[in-house]
């Protein structure tokens, strides 16, 4: 294919600026796992936590050691007292999240979506004893990553979803498909 | 021979890359802020000394119920016994240094590629002490990762001092610096 270019073709420069994006891939993969392996302990029904610390029992630390304490509140007075609400909305943004990283599909969809559960998790457990923030700054930085660059080209669904004809505007948003 | 023409499956694009080569500066950024900001607390907490190296190798193999760690695998705590305990002292003054200087390297991104390989071994190493304990284990999955994916991408040669010294002196030697 003439339109085709291969990194020797590229001017010195523009190749040390150049970034692979299979380690890229295989963090998004990862990611996707840590998601889908941290539903163990929140499986619906009952979302007890099978021998660890469960949802609610988290929820509650949260509120004892609300950081923020309007936050500390809002869990307090909204999240618990509806608890399988929340509950089942924090299984499906996981398991949405999780099935979307490790497969590559949607990926900025999903990256967003996990951005969005990091930053909730950082800002839960800022001040709960034994739990090291900066974890959950590392995680929020990875899903930034994710939306910023184009991981599932790399091993995943969206390079199919993408490479096949013209993909609609909503899809190139959703997938960070650059324009041909 | 890596093709880089965009939309099509299983291939990197051209675009992609770019875009990718300024989120790992980010990734770089963070990183580096995460081990400094450690560091220091470290500093402040004496863990840079023989005992606190010593004291730091006796709690993770301590159970969670005595308020260890109690990571699983012995035959890597065995190997530190046998390697670090004797030269804790020199160990941990080598700690010192390469922690907040691999830190502050990734922050400035300077010597990028020395700077995460090192941090590439500390995480690695770090993952196999805490595995199987109280820790969250994921976190040295997350760091090893950017440290792999800053050395790879390149890190410093977007936002970061490797950008100016690539274009005054090319490229380091086999590219282990910069």
């Amino acid at each position: 294919m003439n339109n085709q270019l291969t990194k020797d073709d590229l001017p010195g420069q523009q190749k040390q600026l150049t970034t692979a994006l299979w380690p890229i891939a295989v963090a998004r993969m990862l990611i996707g796992i840590l998601w889908l392996y941290a539903l163990r302990w929140k499986l619906p029904p009952s979302f007890d936590g099978r021998g660890e610390t469960s949802l609610r029992e988290w929820l509650e630390l949260a509120v004892e050691h609300a950081a923020v304490a309007p936050y500390g509140e809002l869990i307090e007075s909204l999240v618990i007292p509806n608890f399988a609400v929340f509950a089942w909305l924090v299984f499906v943004a996981e398991l949405l999240t999780g099935l979307s990283l490790l497969t590559g599909t949607l990926t900025r969809a999903g990256a967003a979506l996990g951005l969005a559960l990091s930053l909730n998790l950082g800002i839960a457990m800022l001040d709960v004893p034994g739990e090291w923030p900066w974890s959950y700054v590392m995680m929020a930085m990875w899903h930034l990553l994710f939306v910023l660059s184009a991981p599932g080209q790399k091993w995943g669904v969206d390079a199919w979803l993408t490479g096949n004809g013209t993909p609609s505007s909503t899809v190139r948003l959703l997938t960070s498909t650059p324009k041909d | 021979m890596t093709t880089t023409s965009p939309n099509q499956i299983g291939i990197e694009t051209e675009a992609g890359q770019q875009k990718g080569s300024v989120a790992v500066a980010l990734l770089r950024i963070t990183l580096g802020v995460i081990l400094l900001a450690t560091w220091w607390g470290n500093i402040g907490d004496d863990f840079y000394t023989a005992d606190g190296f010593k004291g730091f190798l006796d709690w993770l193999v301590l159970s969670g119920e005595e308020g260890g760690n109690g990571s699983s695998l012995t035959f890597f705590h065995d190997l530190l016994d046998a390697t670090i305990v004797p030269v804790a002292g020199l160990a941990a003054f080598g700690q010192l240094i390469m922690e907040g200087l691999a830190g502050l390297l990734l922050v400035v991104g300077g010597a990028t590629r020395l700077a995460s390989l090192w941090s590439m071994g500390f995480f690695a190493i770090l993952f196999l002490s805490y595995f199987g304990g109280e820790e969250w284990i994921w976190t040295y999955v997350l760091l090893f990762m950017a440290a792999l994916t800053v050395f790879l991408g390149y890190g410093g040669r977007q936002l970061g001092l490797d950008q100016i010294i690539a274009k005054a002196k090319g490229s380091s030697f086999g590219g282990l610096i910069w």
